[in-house]
């Protein structure tokens, strides 16, 4: 029989990610039900969360600002859950805050052509460089293949999944546009499981998109997938396919 | 990695910002924490390269999750450690790096990670709270004994259960047990000034 003594005992190297798979399981049954455990385990998270300012200082590289900003609008953010209600003073304040974003937002758009123009220049070039490391993606090794057809129509897509990487890389040709507020959702499909999303894109005017995308980590952990299916959903994704594939394929294993 | 609270207010408002889609968010919150992040991938996968690609997937996946973000469950520089930090760990895993950051352990446990940066100045405009940050987590790892604060390092910066550190350290694992939660215990009182907003 574990005390609660011993339960808290857990809670710092549970923060820390050290306890061994077995003890960290029956720990988290645990804290479903334990209070005092979870609010031990959610202040020792934030003392970890500040080791990171343990790690000796370093200055990133100069282009990884616009190269975070390149592949995020390449990208949209998977649409919001419904919100809890928050308390009213939070709103206020968030309100104000929001007025003076807003007010150094707009100083920042007036801020000069010549800036803009740098700025520019800046995101086209990581452009490139993604371009550049998308490439060596689909040439490196460990890299897997499954390429997806219609029935009838001429629209197809290619998917790579670069394990090494933890990506993968979406190729789709005439596929026309999805409709505002839609967009293409790509499922993993492995035998006796639900679909799994492995992310949404849309194509651009000519019908094509190239695209990267992280392997989520349920995907990843399996290592091996059946099949890729691709379906329209609303912007951001469903949590599950609501209609039947429009494109679908079966992986090719080459090693 | 929680810092003033008007500051814990104001990224929990950019968090807020991203979901709407709105990248100038984004890059607001990459000013405040993309050197700490850097930092610490570095400090994880040693290699600059590598330790860029943790820092774009931690924000890349910042940017697409934003709005599964729950203040309730802590303040959003730790959300966003934990993310890179599993990056960074997973990469090292990932690579068959395990040898390499043996060795390397092997050389923490004698120096530690943290080297004191005592030489850091404080960083201009709205750097100058996360050198602040910096400069306590540092004083506070180095009040710390080393056993113990080995153990929190090896946990953290290298990804091992309390048995790998055991085993590595050639201790009884208890021992490491008590190591790891007397420094944290300690590390949550001494940096109980960086951590009040987040309550």
């Amino acid at each position: 029989m574990t005390t609660a003594h011993e339960w808290r005992d857990l809670a710092a190297p549970y923060a820390l990610g050290a306890l061994a798979p077995e003890e960290r399981r029956a720990f988290e049954a645990h804290l479903a039900g334990c209070d005092a455990c979870r609010a031990e385990v959610g202040s020792f998270a934030e003392v970890a969360g500040l080791l990171a300012y343990g790690a000796p200082s370093a200055e990133p590289p100069v282009g990884l600002r616009d190269r975070v900003l390149a592949e995020a609008r390449r990208v949209r953010p998977i649409a919001p859950a419904p919100r809890r209600r928050a308390p009213a003073a939070w709103l206020a304040a968030a309100a104000a805050l929001l007025l003076a974003v807003a007010a150094g937002v707009e100083a920042w758009r007036l801020a000069g052509d010549v800036r803009a123009l740098e700025h520019r220049m800046a995101v086209l070039d990581s452009t490139i460089a993604v371009a550049d490391s998308t490439l060596a993606m689909l040439t490196g090794p460990q890299v897997h293949v499954v390429s997806l057809a219609a029935t009838g129509r001429a629209p197809s897509a290619r998917v790579f999944w670069n394990h090494a990487r933890g990506r993968f890389i979406v190729l789709a040709f005439d596929l026309p546009p999805a409709p505002a507020g839609r967009a293409y959702q790509l499922w993993a499909i492995a035998k006796g499981q639900a679909p799994m999303s492995m992310g949404t894109f849309n194509t651009d005017a000519n019908g094509r998109a190239t695209v990267v995308l992280p392997v989520a980590r349920e995907i990843a952990v399996l290592g091996f997938i059946d099949n890729c299916g691709l379906t329209e959903e609303p912007v951001g994704g469903s949590p599950q396919p609501t209609e039947s594939p429009r494109l679908l394929g079966a992986w090719v294993h080459t090693d | 990695m929680a810092a003033m609270s008007s500051a814990l207010v104001a990224d929990r408002l950019l968090v807020g910002r991203m979901a709407e889609g709105e990248d100038i968010a984004l890059g607001e919150l990459y000013d405040r924490y993309g050197k700490t992040l850097y930092a610490l991938a570095l400090a994880i996968v040693r290699e600059p390269a590598d330790a860029e690609e943790v820092v774009a997937d931690t924000f890349g996946q910042a940017w697409r999750q934003a709005a599964a973000f729950d203040p309730g469950r802590g303040s959003v520089g730790a959300w966003l450690a934990t993310i890179a930090r599993s990056r960074a760990l997973d990469m090292v895993r990932a690579r068959g790096r395990r040898a390499r950051a043996h060795e390397r352990a092997a050389h923490l446990s004698e120096d530690g990670i943290a080297t004191p940066v005592a030489g850091l100045g404080p960083d201009p405009g709205r750097g100058a709270e996360r050198s602040e940050a910096r400069r306590l987590v540092a004083q506070a790892l180095a009040t710390l004994p080393d056993p113990q604060r080995v153990a929190i390092e090896l946990a953290y910066f290298e990804g091992l259960s309390q048995s790998e550190i055991a085993e590595r350290l050639a201790e009884p694992l208890g021992t490491i047990k008590t190591r790891m939660r007397t420094g944290m215990e300690k590390l949550r009182g001494l940096l109980s000034p960086l951590l009040e907003g987040a309550a």
